[in-house]
């Protein structure tokens, strides 16, 4: 081993290099004033020096992941997808291969797009409807900040800004330290979450491989669409026979369809399972259909009502009657009988 | 987990309940060619009420049946049992087969 030689010299300068009090003038250049007046006004404050505009961290290199894919952006995504989207289906997938996903999205568009058009609003719907397979762990943050965090509530609180001066600024988006104690005041510690919310009812479906099927407004006729191709049941959603349409009985798409189970969904907020699905897939006419079944109901229901109130009065005029009439027999008869024996 | 050597797997699970989540983790270790390579698999999902314990039927080449308790067994516990009874028939395929 060498023997170790004190170099007091060339260590001073290596700690005056790293230290923020004596930059080198390697890594920090002169300030110009545009520079100052930006947001590294801090590392000029005494020494008129700051870090260039693209200045990376080595610590914090950039990083090589798309944008998309990043778990604040999958959040991001995600919560605006369960606020705007009133149709979530849930289907857990079991190793499907990139072709059968093909496949399956190839017959979803086609039967969709058969759908009669009712309103302009009908080709929009089949055009934005998506089967997408969704990050279980991050779109379950994102049911509970949905749910449980509304940024309407948030207190505004004051911010520094370039120049100095504070300004109230309310932090609340989805990543915001406010959405995350929303959270945590509900899901951690002694509370539970209440049984009747959706995500308590939810969080037990977000297990394994899971795929999301959403369509943008609530439409039956597009969902028992989608329902006789992804999980058809034969009375009321049949599956598409062979000669109308045999790209769904081809061997990789029926190998895709039946590794798709439908889990659950979450429809308006509310939580369903395979039956209320269907039910909602089978209300015919649409929203306007089942507007006109109410009114019937409740028509239905005043007219039951008028007929039992009627009914104890006409039962009671009745009785009476039956008796009057019996007594008048009676009376009647010990007549004829009477006479009978008088002759 | 050695999937070769199993002919039949019957599920049944009610996916609202957090006990299914063995036997709906059990499908997704599945490979994606399991039915066409000859495995018959069957699931029966349960409506969000019921209260039936979740079932898991797994049967061998060789005739053996496994009722698996999927309700009360992880899915790593219930990956080892399976391969356990596998690894006997991968044994037995190898020595064959040399």
């Amino acid at each position: 081993m060498p023997p170790r030689l004190r170099c007091t010299a060339s260590a001073r300068g290596l700690t005056a290099a790293v230290k923020p009090s004596r930059p080198s003038a390697a890594l920090l250049r002169p300030s110009t004033p545009a520079v100052t007046s930006a947001a590294r006004q801090y590392a000029t404050v005494s020494r008129g020096l700051s870090l260039p505009d693209d200045y990376v961290p080595p610590t914090k290199p950039p990083t090589a992941r798309p944008g998309e894919t990043r778990k604040a952006q999958l959040l991001r995504t995600y919560t605006s997808l369960l606020r705007t989207t009133p149709v979530v289906l849930l289907f857990q997938h079991n190793n499907l291969t990139a072709e059968e996903w093909i496949a399956v999205r190839r017959e979803l568009k086609a039967a969709l797009d058969a759908v009669p058009a009712t309103g302009d609003a009908s080709a929009d719907i089949a055009s934005k409807a998506k089967i997408q397979v969704v990050r279980t762990s991050i779109f379950d943050v994102a049911m509970k900040l949905v749910e449980f965090f509304d940024p309407s509530k948030v207190e505004p609180t004051s911010a520094p800004t370039a120049s100095g001066k504070r300004v109230k600024v309310t932090y609340n988006h989805d990543l915001s330290k406010a959405a995350w104690k929303a959270v945590k005041s509900v899901t951690m510690g002694e509370t539970k979450i209440p049984e009747t919310s959706t995500y308590a009812q939810l969080s037990a479906l977000m297990v394994g491989p899971v795929a999301a099927f959403t369509l943008p407004a609530v439409s039956p006729q597009h969902l028992a669409a989608a329902l006789s191709i992804l999980a058809p049941s034969p009375p009321q959603f049949p599956a598409p026979t062979r000669k109308k349409n045999p790209g769904y009985h081809e061997p990789i798409t029926q190998s895709a369809l039946q590794k798709l189970l439908l889990i659950g969904a979450r429809i308006e907020d509310k939580a369903f399972d395979m039956e209320g699905v269907k039910w909602v897939g089978g209300i015919e006419n649409g929203l306007d259909g089942l507007r006109a079944q109410l009114v019937h109901m409740l028509q239905s229901a005043g007219m039951g009502l008028t007929s039992t109130l009627e009914g104890a009065g006409k039962a009671l005029w009745l009785t009476m009657e039956s008796r009057r009439t019996v007594l008048e027999e009676e009376q009647n008869g010990g007549k004829t009988e009477e006479k009978k024996a008088d002759a | 987990m050695i999937t070769r050597f199993i002919t039949e797997i019957q599920t049944a699970f009610n996916p609202f309940s957090p006990r299914a989540k063995s036997a709906r983790l059990f499908l997704s270790f599945l490979p994606p060619n399991a039915r066409s390579s000859g495995m018959n698999i069957t699931t029966q999902l349960l409506p969000r009420s019921s209260t039936a314990p979740s079932k898991l039927y797994v049967k061998f080449k060789d005739g053996k049946e496994l009722n698996i308790d999927a309700d009360n067994m992880g899915i790593k516990s219930i990956i080892e049992e399976v391969d356990r009874h596998s690894r006997i028939l991968q044994k037995a395929d190898d020595l064959a087969a040399a």
